[in-house]
């Protein structure tokens, strides 16, 4: 008999909790982009915005506005930018309000 | 924390209480790929197993707890997610899952509403194209308040070169 089971019986609860670490396979999952705001000028971040299929990425101003909700980690934007992109590895990105979903990233390179 | 917020926070705190160790999961496809539907199937095999969990899919929206809604909406599932959302006893929740349901992919289309915001009201929102099977556990167990989100945390930059 498994031990989780006989300790479930013993407590009257025999549900188990969520993964105390993430999955070994977990490193080889597309995840969403971040970004180097070093690197970003508004050309960078234009360009970034264009190679968007899904419309997640876009500039106001000095400001990348990055919707991890619109993201589907293609990783486009990663091969336009390899040195202003690169992957999060966060996969665990469930939120109970949409606009925490919105990230405000400000450019900072050099020139913007 | 304002009025509403704290409503939210109460409904949730007894939602968690109610359904955290039962909660009966109907999934509804309002046009997707079907990617996200592998990785909800992949939920019940062994590996992830989330019957241990104490979350069971359910094929009637009436012995439902939470509606887990995928797709971008299209126009022509109108009224089958109305009568869905309706045959779910309350307290229920929903959850959108993958970038269409969030607003995403299918934005400008004039066949769908493009985000499950405008025809439901969404309580737990997961990322991912799709969402991996841990993702949306992830989210499944956020959505009971039996785990806190970590995303609003995140700032999705970087500093090292």
């Amino acid at each position: 008999m498994p031990l989780w089971f006989a300790r479930g019986l013993h407590r009257g609860v025999v549900t188990s909790r969520y993964p105390a670490r993430t999955d070994d396979s977990s490193v080889f999952l597309p995840t969403p982009p971040a970004f180097r705001p070093v690197a970003l000028t508004r050309s960078v971040a234009d360009e970034l915005c264009a190679a968007c299929p899904s419309g997640a990425l876009r500039r106001e101003e000095d400001v990348l506005v990055y919707d991890l909700g619109a993201c589907t980690a293609c990783g486009r934007c990663a091969e336009v930018a390899p040195e202003a992109v690169v992957p999060s590895g966060e996969f665990e990105l469930a939120t109970l309000s949409r606009s925490a979903l919105i990230k405000r990233i400000p450019l900072a390179g050099p020139d913007r | 924390m304002s009025g509403i917020d704290e409503t939210a926070a109460e409904l949730r705190r007894r939602i968690g209480g109610q359904f955290g160790r039962s909660l009966h999961i109907r999934t509804l496809d309002t046009g997707s790929c079907a990617a996200c539907e592998q990785e909800i199937r992949l939920l019940a095999a062994p590996h992830y197993d989330l019957h241990r969990l104490g979350l069971f899919f359910t094929p009637a929206p009436r012995h439902a707890d939470l509606l887990l809604v995928t797709g971008p909406m299209v126009r022509v599932m109108d009224t089958a997610v109305r009568k869905t959302f309706e045959a779910i006893p309350s307290p229920k929740v929903v959850v959108a899952t993958g970038a269409c349901a969030l607003g995403g992919v299918y934005r400008e289309d004039p066949f769908v509403h493009g985000d499950a915001g405008k025809v439901l009201p969404v309580d737990v929102w997961i990322p991912g194209c799709p969402p991996s099977p841990l993702a949306l556990l992830q989210g499944l167990l956020v959505a009971v308040g039996r785990l806190a989100q970590k995303t609003p945390g995140l700032s999705f930059t970087v500093d090292a070169p």
